[in-house]
């Protein structure tokens, strides 16, 4: 197969950005994609668009939205698909990506991924995402992919120690990164003692669903972000000299049952442990290998399950990892550089291209002042679908891998 | 005219269905057995749909939550939700009635008439003490 490398990357704000439409955020962020790339007038060296968007059709009343961004862009006739894989939309279009431009069929293409959920209220975003749940056995009931977080908390709780103050340390580690990058969601820091030590924490961070708190949980968040993907052994690729190419090193991904309860073991993640082992396999890298990673922490106890089963602690250590700093931006392993979904914000067609945007922000070296990782050669992102029911795994590389 | 819904008497329950060829047991049904790859047709038309196994009754809570955001309309405070594993080893999600939880604790799931989110009528899982 052959070699694919990023070499544009674009993103806008993320947050409440309702008064505007779905398709000029996606063109904003492809805009901005298409500037670092140094792409303008050729814009038709593009051949391809993947755009990953799990509820226009629901929260938008839209449809044909990969038509009506290359449309909006003065991109045709570049072939465009939609890609829906529910909160793992985003990774896997990287993925088709990646596919269509290894395989050979095309040597250039724009993967952007967008979502506006505050079009509509809480309570209806949070009910389109548990659109996904299993209708009769799962969604019918009220479940939400909220009270799913919640029950794994607590299994996870009784099993391995964790307590509330662990979940709390992992909110005040990604909203002092989130704090600093300009398009996270929530910039504002919080304290141990405001949401978590002090008798009146729970006056700010009440349960949503116990065990898990309001610090517990990522926002609801509009955005987009967008990518450029091209082969190493293209002749376009010569052009592509503004910025350091960065090679998608591993893609790997995996699936498993639809209804949670189904699971042999519930606290188990068998699709992220598989898509994480093919990804290894694909670069020939280890989990030691990773300099910084990437975890979809739409719920803080995510981020740690799921770096247990990506290799980087063994099961039930990754609290003690977390306390002991090697989890934050000055630490051995910095994980959710970004502020993860926690702070940086969750629209959920986005995330996954927004958690490769951060790979390659860090591995050019271009993150912002106190939350830019040492000399990083490898990051991991894991864009996780459903309540694991879909995981996506991506390595990217400095360097020929 | 005779009035018919005074005999409207419908029976609730939630089934699992069971593989007309290995017996092994699935809730919710999909449409092909894990085990032998027998085929499932809901129609009845091309193959017989499986035999229904009424789901009820004794059940261990495996995981619980108490969730505080609720859908517009709700008028009360929080509701609960768990998983159970009944003695069969089939294992559900549902709503949960019961003061305390308690991991492990063991229940009785009863099937009453609910509405879901969209206001649709359906029968499913209260587990109680």
């Amino acid at each position: 197969m052959r070699k694919v490398s990023i070499v544009g990357i674009g993103h806008t704000v993320f947050g409440n950005l309702s008064e505007f439409d779905l398709i000029d955020i996606m063109g904003f962020a492809s805009g901005n994609a298409l500037d670092d790339a140094g792409i303008k007038e050729n814009r038709k060296i593009i051949e391809q668009v993947f755009v990953a968007n799990m509820g226009g059709g629901i929260l938008n009343h839209q449809t044909g939205i990969a038509s009506s961004l290359v449309s909006r862009m003065f991109m045709e006739p570049a072939m465009a698909e939609l890609i829906e894989n529910g909160p793992a939309s985003g990774a896997s279009a990287v993925k088709m990506g990646y596919i269509a431009i290894a395989s050979g069929f095309v040597d250039v293409v724009m993967v952007t991924g967008g979502e506006l959920m505050r079009a509509v209220t809480g309570w209806e975003g949070t009910d389109f995402v548990a659109s996904l749940l299993h209708p009769e056995a799962e969604y019918n009931y009220g479940l939400t992919l909220p009270a799913y977080g919640g029950m794994f908390t607590r299994m996870y709780m009784e099993r391995y120690g964790l307590t509330e103050r662990d979940l709390a340390l992992v909110a005040v580690k990604d909203h002092q990164n989130g704090e600093k990058n300009n398009v996270a969601h929530v910039r504002v820091p919080c304290t141990v003692e405001a949401i978590h030590d002090s008798e009146n924490a729970h006056v700010i961070n009440n349960y949503i669903a116990e065990p898990l708190r309001m610090y517990g949980m990522c926002p609801v968040s509009d955005g987009a972000a967008s990518l450029i993907l091209c082969a190493n052994d293209s002749p376009i690729m010569k052009y592509f000299t503004k910025q350091e190419p960065i090679l998608i090193s591993g893609i790997g991904a995996a699936t498993d049952t639809h209804c949670i309860h189904n699971r042999k073991d519930p606290l188990v993640l068998d699709a992220v442990r598989l898509a994480a082992e093919r990804a290894y396999a694909m670069s020939n890298l280890k989990p030691e290998d990773i300099s910084f990673a990437e975890l979809h922490d739409a719920f803080v106890i995510l981020e740690l399950a799921i770096s247990e089963e990506v290799g980087f602690f063994e099961r039930g250590k990754s609290a003690e990892a977390l306390r002991k700093g090697v989890t934050a931006i000055d630490g051995a392993l910095p994980i959710n550089t970004s502020g993860g979904l926690k702070a940086k914000g969750h629209p959920v067609g986005a995330t996954g291209v927004s958690q490769i945007y951060e790979l390659v922000k860090q591995l050019r070296g271009q993150a912002e002042e106190g939350r830019q990782v040492k000399n990083p050669k490898h990051g991991m992102a894991v864009n996780f679908g459903g309540f694991g029911n879909n995981v996506v795994a991506t390595i990217c590389s400095r360097g020929d891998v | 005219m005779i009035d018919f819904s005074a005999y409207g008497v419908k029976t609730l329950e939630v089934n699992a269905v069971k593989c007309p060829s290995c017996g092994k047991l699935f809730y919710p049904a999909p449409m092909i057995c894990s085990e032998c790859s027998e085929r499932r047709d809901p129609s009845g038309i091309i193959f017989p749909d499986w035999e229904k196994v009424s789901l009820s009754g004794e059940c261990k809570l495996l995981a619980w939550t108490r969730v505080y955001a609720l859908p517009e309309g709700f008028d009360i405070q929080y509701l609960l939700f768990g998983i159970v594993e009944f003695s069969n080893g089939l294992r559900a999600s549902g709503r949960l009635n019961v003061d305390q939880p308690e991991t492990g604790m063991k229940l009785n799931a009863t099937v009453v008439t609910m509405d879901n989110a969209k206001g649709k009528e359906y029968d499913g899982f209260v587990f109680v003490k």
